[in-house]
């Protein structure tokens, strides 16, 4: 008997309680579905349904195995995904990328909890931009990255959108140190530090103009990304850096430097898990649980939860 | 052939705005052309209107249709949209012609499925195949086209726009999916129209007269700030999609034909670097087709 596949039509009809839609799901007539179970149920000497003219309810035997068999076609996709690494003469090999701004906690977390959900399969992590890690994808150099948002998702599928919300790093002698949560406006006169454009162009500009929004129009913007060219930056030439809380480059004991919240969080990074449509596998999947699970908890990262009022101008042409 | 230098600065104002652009620009009477992925396929979106202005004059040249004919336009049933009869709120009655300028000056959806409705979607696809436009495909009309958008979008509407996930599975965003075509296809269709082949004379400056009404200042037309310079096109635009294409004359009979065709990164809904950059590209375009 294929277990694999009486598995899924279990696993199918389980989660329809529907012997019509689980055929439609997996793609096949209902009468072969039908005798599938009915293999199964003599092969493990179980009945894991029990079937009325109207419905399928799952029996209490079926509950304790389903959470088993699941686990099982995970391994099995896993297993598969490998194989189809191995055979594209990838090795056992996951291609992942991880931007620039995500803190050595966070890369910690993730490559503990990756190698807990799928031990058998190597996770090969690369530090590079939104811009880097689209290009990966469309030259089958990179298999799933962790991306800034807007950025053009042509192509791609995601996982869940997480904000960062940014707080300012600041001279510990700026008059703003002093409060508990900075004003965006109140940092008029300072130039911005931020990363080069060319590594995410959307993310900067829409950054540059939610600084506007907020009052804040930097009369010059200085570029740079390491955290101590950052931190020379700001202490020498009278500019204020962005960052997410955890990724800040002060420590509270730091004597020149200070982290604080913008009041009213009016910025923030915007990060999914991405891959090219269709390429998706468990690997992919466990890695795309992985790092939600790592931003999640080592990031202060979490779900948008109010999203900003739209204004369509009659320019756009469309409306719905 | 389009010079190296020509390409890298279409490549960096297309860069410098935060979009991905398509261009093909020809001069209408040399034939010498300009291009950066002319023949990419693209969404046409409202640019797909040009289109409908063509089989309709086509119709009326070969005496199957009146242009001057009167129809009504109840509240009801209207295609959405911001301008002209889709933003009224009472009965209209007017002209097909006088349909066809609200379709090409604002724009006006409701206009455009009235017209495609009277001449057809098949009548469409035969004008374009006729002219030669063999990558131009109109499977739709715009409330099909809008309702596909609001499928797409979920009970969140038109504030799901913005959101990355809803763009990723927009049907709408999909040249495979969509009224269709590419840059090269449309400048062709341009410079039939310009050049009265696509239709007779009289019918041809008709076409001509309402494609330089349209009210947008923003896109092409912000590439040519000069009083001297005449400018006619048709904008088409959809979440992350901006195009225009149109014809720039000149006042010493230099005339082109233009289409650029742009996708941003960004799915916010008001970006002014993305449209104007539109101007900025034919600019380049039509400063190399006129350079010495």
């Amino acid at each position: 008997m294929d277990l694999v596949r009486h598995l899924e039509c279990f696993v199918a009809v389980a989660e329809e309680s529907h012997f019509g839609r689980a055929a439609a799901r997996l793609g096949m007539a209902q009468p072969p579905l039908s005798q599938r179970i009915q293999r199964l149920e003599k092969e493990l000497g179980v009945r894991l349904f029990e079937r009325s003219s109207r419905r399928v309810t799952i029996t209490e035997a079926g509950t304790l195995l389903l959470a088993e068999a699941r686990e099982l076609l995970a391994r099995s996709d896993t297993f598969l995904a490998t194989a189809r690494r191995i055979r594209d003469g990838e090795t056992g090999l996951l291609r992942a990328a991880l931007s620039p701004d995500v803190s050595g906690r966070t890369v910690a977390a993730l490559l503990s909890d990756f190698r807990r959900r799928h031990a058998g399969l190597e996770l090969e992590l690369h530090e590079l931009s939104t811009a880097e890690q689209l290009a990966a994808f469309t030259a089958h150099e990179l298999d799933v990255g962790v991306i800034h948002h807007p950025c053009d998702v042509t192509g791609l599928e995601l996982g869940p959108i997480l904000r960062r919300d940014l707080g300012v790093l600041l001279p510990r002698e700026a008059p703003q140190a002093t409060d508990d949560e900075v004003p965006l406006a109140s940092l008029t006169g300072y130039d911005l530090v931020l990363f080069p454009r060319a590594h995410a162009p959307a993310v900067y500009d829409d950054l540059l103009t939610a600084c506007a929004r907020g009052g804040y129009t930097p009369a010059a913007v200085r570029h740079g990304q390491g955290a101590s060219f950052v931190r020379g930056l700001v202490l020498s030439s009278g500019a204020v850096a962005l960052g997410p809380r955890d990724t800040q480059h002060a420590d509270p004991a730091d004597p020149d430097l200070v982290w604080r919240p913008l009041a009213g969080a009016p910025l923030a990074w915007r990060h999914s898990v991405a891959w090219p449509r269709g390429r998706g596998d468990a690997a992919v999947d466990a890695f795309a649980d992985a790092a939600t699970h790592a931003l999640r908890t080592t990031a202060d990262a979490r779900t948008e939860t109010t999203a900003r009022p739209l204004h369509l101008r009659p320019a756009s042409e469309y409306w719905l | 052939m389009t010079d190296t230098a020509t390409t890298g600065r279409l490549h960096a104002a297309f860069a410098d705005a935060g979009v991905t652009g398509w261009l093909h620009a020809v001069d209408i009477d040399s034939g010498a052309q300009v291009e950066a992925g002319a023949d990419q396929p693209v969404c046409t979106a409202s640019v797909h209107k040009v289109c409908v202005l063509v089989t309709l004059h086509e119709l009326a040249a070969a005496g199957e249709i009146d242009l001057t004919e009167q129809v009504e336009c109840p509240p009801a049933g209207r295609t959405p949209g911001p301008t002209g009869l889709a933003a009224m709120l009472d009965p209209v009655r007017l002209s097909l012609r006088d349909a066809a300028l609200l379709m090409m000056s604002v724009s006006d959806n409701t206009a455009a499925d009235l017209l495609l409705r009277r001449v057809g979607l098949d009548a469409v696809n035969r004008t374009t195949a006729r002219l030669g436009l063999t990558r131009t495909r109109t499977v739709y009309g715009f409330a099909e086209m809008l309702g596909t958008m609001r499928e797409d979008a979920g009970p969140a509407g038109t504030r799901a726009l913005t959101d990355p996930h809803v763009i990723a599975r927009l049907r709408a965003l999909d040249p495979a999916r969509t009224n269709r075509s590419t840059p090269r296809d449309m400048t062709r269709l341009l410079s039939a129209l310009w050049r009265d082949e696509a239709c007779p004379s009289e019918y041809g400056a008709a076409m001509r007269r309402v494609m330089s009404l349209q009210v947008w200042p923003h896109r092409l037309a912000s590439g040519f700030p000069f009083d001297d310079v005449h400018v006619a096109g048709k904008t088409g635009s959809l979440p992350t999609l901006r195009n225009e294409v149109g014809v720039v004359e000149y006042p010493d009979g230099g005339r082109y034909a233009v289409a650029v065709f742009t996708r941003t990164a960004n799915p916010a809904a008001t970006l002014p670097a993305a449209d104007a950059v539109i101007g900025t590209a034919a600019r380049i375009a039509v400063d190399a087709l006129r350079a010495p």
